[in-house]
């Protein structure tokens, strides 16, 4: 036995807690990270169900690509490599649209396929931003938007003065008005894109990497999710968990100590400071309390830190209800992976897609706005039994092997993820686990679906087809509540300086100590590195970090100048 | 190679490992040997990149969860034989990572039809008691030759692993030199089968012996590798298992890697070693990336290492033709692996049957194992009747594996021919299914109900995961006296350095061969480190030292 002491214990070696550990391994403290599973880096997991098939069961593309950590964290010594892709996207539709949108490496593919439904050059929403700045602009303005930790109670402004808009405002003069404040995606897609599927699409797109396109004041969170992954339009080579494996050896070269199958039962708080853990029984390590002289850093949900792991002794019963009511609707992913010898030929133009420039992720069907609002509105909803009609089952179809050839072996693809949006398992009247009673029904009705778009995609084609639903995905990954891709709804409500509930806006917790670093935090879901790199001002104001010059603080970054407060 | 369309050459967005580099050691392939070799080198300062074309390290060292969604697996490597006298225990703290091996006490079971069991242990006197109730002569025995084989595996043949083989003259004149090694020296000219029958009577304690010591590819009927039935038997008596799945041990290697300043890059196969005036010079990555090294340390079998890898005129003549002609496994596994609803129960009087770590299914008596064996031999797989295996529940000893509280994880492992035998596309299928239902017969509690998720693994997925394993060879090549000790892989490769300057080899193709046992890694790194003269910060372990100074150094 020994007594373990670190200056920081990380709970969960999901994406969030593995990049904090970097960063402060990298500042020279003394870090361990606690991670359940056998294996590092949470949400951003492959696996090979079948030898030499990889699939990715929850995330897939790069979307962190204008994060500072890349930079910071040195990721590229540590074998960070990255596949830039031809064409990210295309849209297909019932009565035979097929339209290869391309990615930033390509335009031309887009402007010709989707000039031909159209007439105009135009492409879409992300022409706009993707066509008018540089490399370096719409890294900023990125940035701005969820690299910048939420500013201090304190500190009061006016919506249109929030940082992502002062960088709109630099970046974009022209577009600028005040207007935008106000308004959703859906009302700029009304303005700025006519041709219906690809409004559609790009409702979809939006809403399955950021906020609801139809909340108010939310347009730039909501478009911002497809900059981000247009931003670098592509993925790791051999998918989501390399970009793990170099942040964590990252960690662990900076001196950070990894310990995996180590699930953590509690947070030990005395005298309202958080002063350690203390590891379940089947925890393969031998000592099972592990403490922490600086801080302990939870980077496993909100939801799991205050309602499992810190005894309700240590908080107000109010603090409590909040954590209780953070939401969880929407970004439930039901997840197929199918392996199949020939690549979805979709109905209508069947040279749109031309293998070299075949699209990675395929939003299908996309007739009209209303498949996005019948969709979006189940997917909300308390509802029994699925209702599996066309206009309930839009689907965005991924694959990544024509452009990365370590995903499976010769001859095959491997489509996967295939992402449906359901309600959370927790909001099923049929109690949580109601959808995987369902499950032969879902997947019968998608692939039926599939079937009918790209007929080739019959059981000759399909080799084998594997599963998660939101439910499995809990279970799988512990932090992963709700089997949700950002942890907890990213409306106005819980965003910014209010994510998850405004009592822990800023990273920090009633209890002395304890900080957050998931993405139930601000901004939320995806492998941003960007909860990390923002928890790190919060560490370096509270004199718990004090990082190299390798570091920089996000240009809209304001201090708490109430000195050593705790909320 | 497939093909692929990235849209690479002309996007520079984010900075991503160089397109060159150049390190003191490039070590090809990150299964257990290579890990150590670059474990011991990393930490002895030399710059160190390990190469490694699969996503997850580790190659034998596996834990995936195959029975998706929600069930890991060891899909290979589970038994550990060799942890207790693996020098890398010493010398490295792999506790801090969280590395633990469980030992249980019952190791191996052999199940019978009619309710009979042998329940083989640690502790000789529990499997004594076992044996006893088949055979008093055969209990007491076993008694004595577990003793006298545990020491000859304690003087010779463990430090033996950790030590570069020698010609087989000068072998046998160091053997001579002790008691333990003279013996080890009679019994290598005996065949499994015979060493069996020389000690015991009883029919089915025979099945389970020789099933213990051949189950790693030593043909039952061959004499010549006698002296491996000692340490195979000793060894199958003191299995452990990595608790968190056999990768951890491969996860807690790279962390010490890591730790040292060694790189891992994974994702990445080596399509082409450079060799310049019979200098190795650099690897060449699949993605056209290039990295310089002074030492390049293979752990791929030479077929591809010299095959396919070096330009054939730049490989020496003998080795273009070991290469060529290098024998691949005997024969593979065939695994079915079930999430199950409760641990699998055996008909068997004794409960303990169901806490051994191994339990052998299928055989009812010793001939029955031996036509098995014979008919894996030429190449087909068994009929109906005869097929069997070793089945482990692998929960039993480490509940982390499933996902799903409440459930068990258990595979059923047989003997199988290569897939250059054997389409297994075709007779897959069809092969799970008799040994589910053989498996069944002896654990009546396996049904259909009980039955959450179910995988296979053919030889040729063996392969397709892991592309040392050539048609499924585990072992990277047969066990046979001519690719043995000093001929592993050829004699021209001395201690793992080969003829090509700067090139090393580190797999389980060198001497002493494969399973989880760290040999060549070890005795590799020993070497690179002495051509490189730097301090080893590492001390060999008393028992080799022991070895040495009786064996050796006369
Ligand atoms: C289906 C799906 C698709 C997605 N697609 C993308 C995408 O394409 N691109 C993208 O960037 N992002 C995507 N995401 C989002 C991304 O995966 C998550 O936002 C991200 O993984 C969150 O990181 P995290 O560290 O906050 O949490 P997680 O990655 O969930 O990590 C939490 C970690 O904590 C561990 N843990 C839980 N409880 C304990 C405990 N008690 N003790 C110890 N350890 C514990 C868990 O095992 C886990 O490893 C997707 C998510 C899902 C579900
Ligand atoms: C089904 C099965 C069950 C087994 N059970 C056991 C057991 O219970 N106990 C035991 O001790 N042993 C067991 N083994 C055997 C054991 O796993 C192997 O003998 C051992 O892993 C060999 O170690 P190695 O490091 O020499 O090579 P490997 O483990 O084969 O590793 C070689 C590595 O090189 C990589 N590689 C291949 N080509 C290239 C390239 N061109 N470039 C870069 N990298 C490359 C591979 O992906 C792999 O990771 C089992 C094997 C199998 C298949």
């Amino acid at each position: 036995m020994r007594e373990e002491h670190f200056d920081i214990v990380v709970v969960g070696g999901g994406h969030n807690g593995t990049t904090i550990a970097a960063y402060l391994a990298k500042c020279g403290l003394s870090v361990c990270i606690l991670e359940e599973r056998p294996e590092c880096g949470g949400g951003q997991e492959n696996t090979e169900p079948r030898p030499g098939f990889r699939i990715d069961p929850h995330a897939t593309y790069l979307y962190g690509g204008a994060a500072p950590g890349f930079e910071q964290l040195d990721l590229a010594k540590y074998g960070f490599r990255m596949v830039y892709y031809q064409s990210m996207a295309g849209l297909v539709t019932t009565d035979g649209v097929a339209a290869n949108l391309g990615g930033r490496w390509n335009r031309e593919v887009a402007q010709k396929s989707v000039s031909y439904y159209t007439g105009q050059d135009a492409v879409g929403a992300e022409e706009v931003f993707l066509g008018s700045m540089g490399d370096d602009g719409l890294r900023d303005l990125l940035r701005s938007i969820f690299w910048t930790p939420p500013l201090p109670d304190s500190v009061e402004i006016e919506p249109k003065d929030a940082p992502m808009w002062q960088e709109f405002r630099k970046q974009l003069p022209g577009l600028w008005s005040e207007r935008l404040v106000e308004m959703s995606f859906l009302d700029f897609l009304d303005e700025f894109v006519p041709w219906e599927p690809l409004r559609t699409f790009q409702a979809f797109a939006a809403w399955y990497c950021g906020a609801h396109p139809g909340w108010d004041g939310m347009l730039l969170p909501s478009l911002g999710g497809t900059l981000l992954v247009g931003y670098s339009s592509g993925s790791p080579r051999g998918g989501m968990h390399s970009y793990a494996h170099a942040i964590i050896r990252s960690a662990i070269a900076n001196g950070a100590r990894v310990i995996t199958n180590a699930s953590v039962g509690e947070i030990l708080v005395k005298d309202g400071r958080a002063v350690g853990v203390k590891l379940d029984d089947k925890a393969s390590y031998p000592e099972k309390t592990i403490w922490a002289d600086k801080a302990v850093i939870s980077a496993v949900d909100v939801k799991q830190t205050f309602l499992k792991l810190i005894g309700q002794t240590h908080l107000d019963a109010s603090f409590v209800q909040k954590v209780r009511d953070v939401s969880l609707k929407g970004g439930s992913l039901y997840v197929l992976s199918v392996l199949c010898r020939e690549l979805p030929k979709y109905h209508g133009r069947e040279d749109a897609f031309p293998e070299e420039v075949y699209p990675s992720c395929v939003a299908a069907p996309v007739d009209s706005i209303d498949f996005f609002h019948t969709q979006t509105k189940d997917a909300y909803s308390k509802k029994k039994a699925p209702v599996l009609t066309k206009e309930h089952l839009t689907m965005m179809i991924c694959q990544h092997d024509v452009y990365d050839r370590t995903r499976c072996p010769e001859g095959y693809h491997v489509l996967s993820p295939i992402y449906l949006e359901v309600p959370p398992p927790q909001y099923d009247v049929e109690g949580p686990e109601g959808i995987n009673r369902h499950k032969d029904e879902i997947t019968k009705a998608a692939l039926d679906l599939l079937e009918s778009l790209a007929p080739n995609m019959n059981s000759n084609n399909i080799v084998e087809v594997f599963l998660n639903t939101p439910y499995d995905s809990e279970f799988r990954n512990a932090g992963m509540s709700g089997g949700n891709w950002y942890g907890a709804r990213q409306s106005e409500d819980q965003w910014f300086g209010s994510r998850p509930i405004k009592e822990l806006g800023r990273y920090k917790t009633p209890i002395e100590n304890l900080y957050l670093c998931n993405h139930t935090s601000h901004p939320g879901g995806l492998c941003l590195m960007a909860v990390p790199y923002n928890l790190m001002h919060v560490l370096i104001e509270d004199k718990i970090a004090s990082p190299g010059n390798w570091w920089y603080p996000s240009p809209y970054y304001v201090a708490d100048t109430k000195k050593g407060s705790q909320n | 190679m497939r093909q692929s369309y990235e849209a690479t050459p002309d996007v520079n967005l984010l900075a991503q490992f160089p397109q060159e580099s150049s390190f003191d050691v490039a070590v090809i392939g990150a299964g257990p040997n290579g890990l150590i070799t670059a474990a011991y080198l990393a930490k002895a300062g030399l710059k160190t990149v390990v190469i490694e074309r699969r996503q997850e390290i580790g190659g034998g060292l596996a834990t995936e969860e195959t029975l998706f969604p929600g069930f890991y697996t060891n899909p290979h490597a589970i038994y550990h034989l060799m942890v207790d006298y693996m020098p890398l225990f010493q010398d490295f703290d792999l506790g801090v990572h969280g590395l633990t091996f469980i030992k249980p006490n019952i190791q191996t079971a052999a199940v019978f039809k009619d309710g009979s069991s042998l329940v083989l242990c640690q502790q000789i006197e529990d499997s004594k008691d076992s044996i006893a109730l088949f055979s008093d002569k055969d209990a007491r025995r076993f008694g004595h030759l577990m003793r006298q084989w545990q020491k000859i595996v304690d003087d010779v043949l463990a430090p033996g692993t950790y030590v570069p083989p020698m010609s087989p003259i000068d072998m046998i004149e160091a053997l001579n030199r002790g008691e333990s090694g003279q013996e080890a020296l009679r019994l290598t000219e005996m065949s499994p089968m015979e060493i069996i029958e020389e000690n015991f009577e009883n029919d089915k304690l025979r099945m389970a012996l020789l099933y213990m010591s051949t189950m790693w590819g030593l043909n039952p009927r061959d004499s010549g590798l006698g002296f491996l039935v000692p340490l195979l038997v000793t060894r199958n008596l003191n299995k452990a298992q990595c608790y968190g799945g056999s990768h951890k041990l491969a996860g807690s290697l790279s962390r010490a890697i890591h730790q040292a300043g060694g790189i891992i890059l994974d994702n990445a196969e080596v399509v082409k070693i450079d060799v310049e005036n019979n200098q190795a010079k650099r690897v060449i990555l699949d993605d056209g990336r290039v990295i310089n090294a002074s030492a390049i340390i293979s752990s791929l079998p030479p077929p591809q290492t010299f095959g396919k890898l070096i330009d054939r005129d730049l490989v020496p003549s003998e080795l273009v033709q070991t290469a060529e002609n290098w024998e691949w496994d005997q024969w593979s596994f065939f695994t079915v692996s079930l999430a199950l609803k409760e641990a699998p129960r055996y008909i068997s009087e004794d409960p303990w049957v169901n806490d051994a770590l191994m339990t052998i299914l299928g055989f009812e008596t010793y001939n029955e194992l031996a036509t098995h064996f014979d008919a894996v031999l030429s190449g087909k797989i068994s009929d109906s009747d005869e097929v069997g295996g070793h089945a482990t529940t692998e929960t039993r000893y480490d509940p982390t594996l499933p996902r799903i509280p409440g459930h068990e994880v258990a595979f059923l492992q047989s003997h199988v021919p290569l897939s250059t035998k054997i389409n297994y596309e075709e007779v897959g299928a069809n092969l799970r299914d008799r040994l589910i239902s053989k498996w069944s017969e002896y654990a009546p509690n396996i049904t259909k109900d009980s039955i959450v998720a179910s995988s296979h693994e053919s030889p040729l997925d063996i392969e397709t995961r892991i592309k040392t394993m050539v048609g499924g060879s585990i072992k990277h090549g047969d066990y046979n006296p001519l690719q043995m000790g000093v001929f592993r892989p050829h004699d021209s490769v001395i201690a793992g350095r080969s003829p090509i300057d700067g090139l090393y080899l580190c797999g389980a193709s060198s001497y002493p061969g494969g399973l989880i046992i760290g040999g060549p890694g070890y005795i590799a790194a020993n070497t690179v480190a002495e051509d490189f003269e730097i301090d080893k910060w590492w001390k060999t372990p008393k028992y080799i030292e022991k070895y040495k100074e009786a064996y050796l150094e006369a």
